[in-house]
């Protein structure tokens, strides 16, 4: 009986032991999973793509059931804001063409702002609410890679956190921590632009924290647009990632924290694009991990 | 070819639970009250209870073999879900045996399950800075909607599998005789 005791206690310790060693090899800054982890990510994800489909339409019916009903009302709203995006387009139009003409004559044709999207659909989200998490199914086959930025049409959603072969994991922003910063900005007339680091997302207010780097008498409004500014070195500029919804003095009273609601709608996310920046990024600047 | 049915059942459930949040109406995935799907661990309790005799622990090998499979897929921290799972399930199996194998003893044996696995986890999880929600907030908006939801999930699983799974132990049991 006291041998059996001391078995059961004997298997309890290694089995902590190899808890630890786990979870200390899987908490460092990886850059690649393990060949036995990407299997089990690639079979269970084909499982999952396979799966999902029916759910999707399930899903889809009772959600097309909830917007008939708010039809009417939305199409007069939308209406009116088609009529002011057509003068939009156009004169977007115009700036582009004559954007790409000046960085002719200035001989610069590369910009921040330039980037390849990979189009992926969501397969499966972590139940596991600690770690919010999406698998795509796209992986390196298609070229994505850790760090890049994930956007939906509304704005950004994430950054891929690693890869295996035909699917990836995403991270999303609310799961943002302080090892995951984004570079970003508000954009104003004539160099006055207001600079900052996204740091992390907060549970409390349900907003991302917006550290304005510059103090200065630049005063923020409720509203403003922030966007990323490309210059963390990973991620493209001009990608949109939230609104500003209240400033708020740090602790210290030196500087100040803008929450930023997210554009995106980071809950009901189906299809989502890869952004994978043109320029040459140097690496973990932006969102580089524990060293 | 009977052997494979539990793990099948398994990989199904597990892969449902990525799809779980979708299911859910979003207005209750966007409030306070979190829900996690532990639907792996109530097949285990129900594995562990119907199927497992006093001296095999097929449960228990389950229980870390596809603990380790949703680190790999929905976490990435390898090592936290096969270790509460295995320990959980070891100690389940341990203890049905002083009840009869029935409705209510499962629905017992399910709460004590997710009370144990969902608190170590976030035990662990807080141990390495991935969670961070004071014990009081834990147990009012996480661990009691955790344990009312997945309980109803047992209610719905339940006649579906412990008939079955007992039929299968007894086969298994007149093939070794």
């Amino acid at each position: 009986m006291s041998f059996l005791r001391k078995k059961k206690l004997f298997v309890l310790l290694i089995g902590i032991i190899i808890l630890v060693v786990l979870i200390g090899y899987s908490i460092r800054d990886r850059d690649k999973l393990t060949t036995a982890e990407q299997f089990v990510s690639d079979t269970v994800g084909w499982m999952q793509s396979i799966i999902h489909a029916p759910v999707k339409y399930i899903t889809d019916v009772f959600s097309n059931m909830d917007d008939i009903r708010n039809t009417y009302d939305e199409n007069a709203i939308l209406k009116e804001k088609l009529a002011q995006y057509k003068t939009l387009i156009y004169e977007v139009q115009e700036l582009k063409e004559e954007n790409k003409e000046l960085r002719k004559l200035i001989d610069k044709t590369d910009s921040l702002r330039d980037y390849t999207a990979i189009q992926a659909s969501v397969i499966s989200r972590s139940p596991e609410r600690w770690i919010e998490q999406l698998t795509i199914n796209k992986g390196s086959l298609n070229g994505v890679w850790p760090n890049m930025a994930v956007i939906t049409a509304d704005g950004m959603v994430g950054k891929v956190h690693s890869v295996s072969k035909s699917t990836a994991t995403i991270q999303l922003l609310t799961g943002f921590d302080q090892f995951n910063r984004i570079s970003a900005t508000i954009s104003r007339k004539k160099g006055k632009d207001i600079f900052g680091i996204i740091e992390n997302y907060d549970q409390e207010t349900n907003s991302l924290l917006f550290k304005i780097i510059e103090e200065s008498d630049k005063d923020l409004k409720k509203g403003e647009l922030v966007v990323s500014s490309g210059k963390g070195g990973v991620f493209p500029a001009g990608l949109l990632i939230g609104t500003v919804k209240e400033v708020i003095p740090d602790q210290y009273g030196l500087t100040r924290t803008a929450l930023i609601k997210p554009a995106a709608d980071l809950y009901e996310i189906d299809n989502v694009i890869v952004v994978d920046r043109k320029l040459p990024s140097l690496d973990g600047q932006e969102t580089g991990g524990v060293e | 070819m009977k052997r494979l049915y539990i793990p099948l059942i398994l990989f199904f459930v597990m892969i449902l639970e990525g799809v779980a949040l979708e299911l859910l109406p979003a207005k209750l995935v966007t409030s306070h009250l979190y829900m996690i799907p532990h639907w792996v661990l109530i097949v285990l309790v129900l594995v562990a209870v119907f199927y497992d005799t006093e001296n095999t622990h097929a449960a228990v090998l389950y229980g870390l073999i596809f603990g380790l499979v949703i680190d790999i897929v929905y976490t990435g921290v390898l090592g936290i879900y096969m270790f509460t799972y295995g320990i959980c399930i070891y100690l389940i199996h341990s203890l049905s045996r002083f009840f009869h194998a029935n409705i209510l003893s499962s629905l017992l044996m399910g709460i004590l399950a997710i009370m144990f696995a969902d608190a170590s986890i976030h035990l662990l999880f807080s141990m390495i800075e991935i969670a961070d929600m004071a014990w009081g907030n834990y147990f009012l908006y996480r661990l009691l909607p955790t344990i009312v939801a997945n309980m109803l999930f047992l209610l719905l699983f339940y006649p579906l599998l412990a008939k079955r799974f007992e039929i299968w132990k007894d086969q298994r049991l007149h093939h070794s005789l």
